[in-house]
């Protein structure tokens, strides 16, 4: 287990390390320049030239990497003339555009993000657990056919479609829920929850599909195995075998589908965040890159990935609680 | 996009394009369901508006983009944008009391005038009125505004206009006043006296004194580019909350009052400014109206077709649309350096052919755009001068383009190529197909090079080396004068290297020595006629062909009072609205 973790750990740098030149480089072969964005327009040569030392792209781009993973380990300090300013370590880069250090700007998105994926996780697995059960407890039956359907339309349906169709039907026209908006859980917990129901439900949809039809699958799969035949056979009810017994087999392919969506969740919550006006770093990212806002966008895209590595890593450490007969190396 | 830093600020040109994307992408859906659900708010802000009586409530301004950094030396705003004016007064600013044209009109807000020049219009003074004061209760004096505009100068607080860089004696070297370096052309004599030394003549200076680089700053307060966090307001508001500018929450500033400020009204108590929502959901909450969203204005979104196509069914959204203009032309650019575009009939041709009708059409419709066939927008203050040399009607006339085209020795048509953006603006596909299907009827085979992002357009058009021969560009102005907008695209002085708008690359004598002579004039019905006069000769040689103005339509929730869009801005006036 140890031996695992700490290979783990040293392949994720490695992973890190490799996405962070990727995204170097192909913003530097792009032939942007934040520096005129920055300075505003009918900025002069002079003072463009100015600017663009104060962001570092004057400088070659492999100074400009090593400066940054420098940065990483023992902080930096951004000299522009007058005002130099301090980031310290593990310094994530200072943003063009908002004048700011990169990792604070990050992790005060960081809660938006974990409740709207937490929230989300759970629904969309009592939905999609649950609907799956139903399926194939009830297979061929009409109520079975019923919940295929709809699990075809949750899959087809994206996050704005379904999402403005609850705002205008929730919010506008039944008004139940206030038009949602991110209130802090610590804030008010109540208003967490209800601002929140609705991105929750709309994310849930769209993954609660993909869950239904996998269990379902799985469940059928698992009831035709002969260990449950045998429990069957001791006169075990049916409630009995499908959850005390069969639904287990079904735990480990999910908790690996589940560690992959969430961890890759905060990628694609963009719409999410877009349609329901939420602060999260999906539209801080989306904002960096339409800014060319360099250090945001490796910031953010290491996050990303840290959490996408981090949740594999987590999906197999379940995996081994769940299934006794997997054993981590 | 390119070309276009219209708007108050580059970063909302941006969004505006953005915005138009999303729109187009998530609320064709929902433009049928709106009337569907039919989650309607009944009648308008009733009653009459009494500014005696007004104050309390909270307004909440729900805006696409958000308002950016907040520092009055990085702000890039004319007339004090949305949400600044409510912090930062300056030297002078738009005429907030008036509404229509009336409202482009620049007049004192600390100054007691807008300004004395000297005989030449290169030296302007400035008294403060009596009594100002920060929200902290000291008084704000002349040196307070002297660093403001100092600290606009720091490399380290990018993103503010140019004019003073230029305009100031000392202004193109100077560094800021972070190291303790004055600026000598801003002299301050006694506490409440300002004389700027300029370095050629402007009389436009009044209209830059608008801008939030002329707000009072405190030097003691002064946090550097952590300044905009919590900026020391000199308006009615104070900051409380400032979270990178994506929400902003203002409170009264008890030091303020309407005694010492006869522009602003100031009704509501406080002011929440919330970024980042879809624009079509900011339409339908303000459609919806309910709870606090009855106390809220769209803050840069404009009505999209599922409201417009509601307005006349209901006659109580209708009174809560507000019309707006903003100083701004989309227009195809021409660069003579490239052939066939040296030929004047050929850009004559193209300028007959062109439908305008249908880049209204690609852009939404008559109710978001005017055509235009002056460079300048069709409002007096701009100096507005009506002509229509190559008269083609609202369609265009193929056959008088067909014939110029065989005098210029094109009798079998020509192949061209236009550039576009490929961003979903003014200056993205649609129009450009639209241009492309019209000059087709003229026998002008146009091919289309889209430029794979906003940025690579800007550069690639801005820059003389790769600019093409045939592109789609915008102007925004600065402030509503014929200078700002005249200027930049035509003055030969103006050409750079890169980030450059004069697409024509026009040097010409006589046009810069007009352009100085109308800057010169510091009477503003003498200067309007004087750029209307520059324009309706520069638009004979068709070194652009002016295709749209566009009109801004906005909402706002059921108990909000006296809102106005200004024509200044093409934005609701935040400082003269109340809430019920």
């Amino acid at each position: 287990m140890i031996r695992f973790l700490l290979r783990r750990t040293v392949s994720t740098a490695l992973v890190l390390l490799v996405l962070s030149l990727v995204v170097y480089l192909v913003f530097y072969a792009a032939p942007h320049d934040p520096a005129r964005l920055v300075c505003g327009k009918g900025c002069d040569p002079a003072r463009l030239a100015v600017v663009r030392h104060k962001l570092g792209t004057d400088r070659p781009l492999w100074q400009q990497y090593w400066e940054f993973l420098r940065g990483l380990v023992v902080g930096r300090t951004y000299d522009a003339g007058s005002d130099s300013t301090h980031c310290a370590a593990p310094c994530f880069g200072w943003s063009f555009q908002t004048d700011q250090p990169v990792l604070p700007m990050i992790t005060q998105r960081l809660p938006v993000d974990c409740s709207l994926a937490i929230g989300a996780a759970v629904i969309w697995l009592l939905l999609g657990v649950g609907a799956g059960t139903l399926g194939a407890l009830r297979r061929g039956r009409l109520l079975d056919r019923a919940l295929t359907g709809l699990t075809l339309a949750g899959i087809a349906s994206p996050v704005f479609l379904t999402g403005l169709l609850l705002m205008m039907l929730c919010c506008a026209y039944l008004r139940w829920l206030p038009f949602p908006s991110y209130v802090p859980l610590t804030q008010d917990p109540a208003g967490w929850a209800a601002n929140l129901a609705l991105p929750w439900f709309a994310l849930a949809l769209v993954f609660a599909a993909n869950y239904a039809r996998m269990s379902r699958g799985l469940l059928l799969e698992t009831l035709a195995e002969e260990h449950i035949r045998t429990v069957r056979a001791y006169g075990l009810t049916e409630r009995r075998i499908v959850v005390g017994h069969a639904l287990r087999g079904v735990l480990t392919p999910l908790i690996t589908m589940l560690a992959k969506d969430l961890g890759s969740l905060i990628g694609s919550a963009q719409l999410t965040e877009a349609v329901f006006g939420f602060d999260g770093m999906a539209r801080l990212l989306v904002d960096a890159v339409n800014q060319v806002d360099l250090p945001v966008v490796v910031g953010v895209t290491l996050f990303g990935a840290f959490f996408i590595v981090l949740a594999n890593a987590v999906a197999d450490v379940l995996y081994a609680v769940a299934d006794p007969r997997v054993v981590l190396r | 996009m390119s070309g276009r830093p219209a708007g108050p600020t580059v970063r909302e040109a941006v969004m505006r394009k953005r915005r138009a994307v999303a729109t187009v992408a998530g609320f064709v859906l929902v433009s049928g369901l709106a009337t569907a659900c039919g989650g309607t708010a009944s009648g308008s802000a009733g009653g009459a508006f009494d500014p005696a009586h007004c104050q309390g409530g909270t307004l909440t301004v729900l805006a696409h983009a958000g308002q950016g950094k907040f520092d009055p030396a990085e702000l890039y705003t004319s007339g004090g944008g949305r949400v600044p004016t409510l912090v930062f007064r300056t030297l002078t600013t738009r005429d907030h009391t008036a509404q229509g044209p009336a409202s482009a009109k620049v007049v004192p807000d600390l100054a007691t005038d807008t300004g004395e020049p000297s005989q030449d219009a290169t030296v302007w003074t400035y008294h403060l009125k009596p009594g100002l004061k920060f929200e902290d209760g000291t008084p704000i004096k002349a040196a307070d505004i002297k660093y403001g505009i100092e600290r606009s100068f720091a490399p380290e607080l990018p993103g503010g206009p140019p004019y003073l860089r230029d305009w100031l004696v000392g202004g193109a070297t100077y560094q800021g006043p972070f190291k303790g370096a004055e600026l000598p052309s801003i002299e301050t004599p006694d506490d409440s006296t300002l004389v700027f030394h300029l370095t050629k003549p402007e009389g436009d200076f009044p209209f830059l004194a608008t801008a939030t680089q002329f707000a009072p700053v405190p030097k003691d307060k002064d946090t550097g580019t952590d300044y905009q966090k919590h900026p020391i307001s000199s308006g009615p508001y104070k900051v409380v909350s400032n979270d990178s500018g994506k929400s902003i929450v203002l409170e009264r500033n008890p030091y303020w009052s309407r005694s010492v400020d006869d522009q602003r009204l100031a009704c509501p108590d406080r002011i929440v400014y919330t970024s980042g929502l879809d624009p079509a959901v900011v339409n339908q909450r303000l459609v919806a109206s309910s709870g606090d969203d009855a106390r809220a204005v769209s803050g840069d979104v404009d009505i999209d077709a599922s409201v417009l196509a509601r307005l006349n069914g209901d006659p109580g959204l209708k009174s809560r649309v507000a019309t707006g203009y903003f100083g701004d032309t989309n227009y195809l650019a021409f660069n003579p350096n490239v052939k066939p575009f040296d030929n004047p009939a050929v850009r004559q041709a193209i300028s007959y052919a062109v439908d305008r009708q249908a880049v209204i059409n690609a852009v939404g419709g008559s109710a978001v755009a005017k055509p235009a066939t002056t460079f300048l927008p069709d409002q007096p203050a701009f100096g507005y001068t009506p002509y229509d040399y190559f008269p083609g009607g609202p369609n265009g006339d193929p056959d008088k383009a067909k014939q110029l085209l065989a005098q210029a020795g094109y009798p079998n048509g020509l192949t061209i190529t236009l550039s576009h953006s490929v961003a979903g603006s003014g200056n993205g596909p649609a129009v450009a197909a639209a241009v492309q299907q019209a000059l087709a009827k003229a026998g002008i085979t146009v091919k289309l090079d889209g430029s794979s992002s906003d940025d690579d357009y800007q550069t690639k058009t801005q820059t003389p080396a790769t600019e093409p021969g045939f592109f789609l560009a915008g102007w925004g102005a600065d402030w509503p004068s014929g200078g700002p907008f005249l200027a930049p695209i035509f003055d030969g002085r103006q050409i750079l290297p890169e980030g450059n708008f004069n697409s024509a690359q026009l040097n010409d004598p006589q046009v810069n020595a007009a352009i100085d002579a109308a800057n010169r004039l510091t009477d503003p019905a003498q200067a309007e006629a004087a750029w209307g006069a520059l324009d309706a000769q520069l638009g004979k040689q068709a070194w652009t062909v002016p295709l749209y103005h566009p009109v801004y339509k906005r909402l706002i929730g059921k108990d909000v009072k006296n809102a106005y869009v200004s024509d200044w801005t093409g934005v609701y006036d935040l400082s003269r609205i109340s809430v019920k």
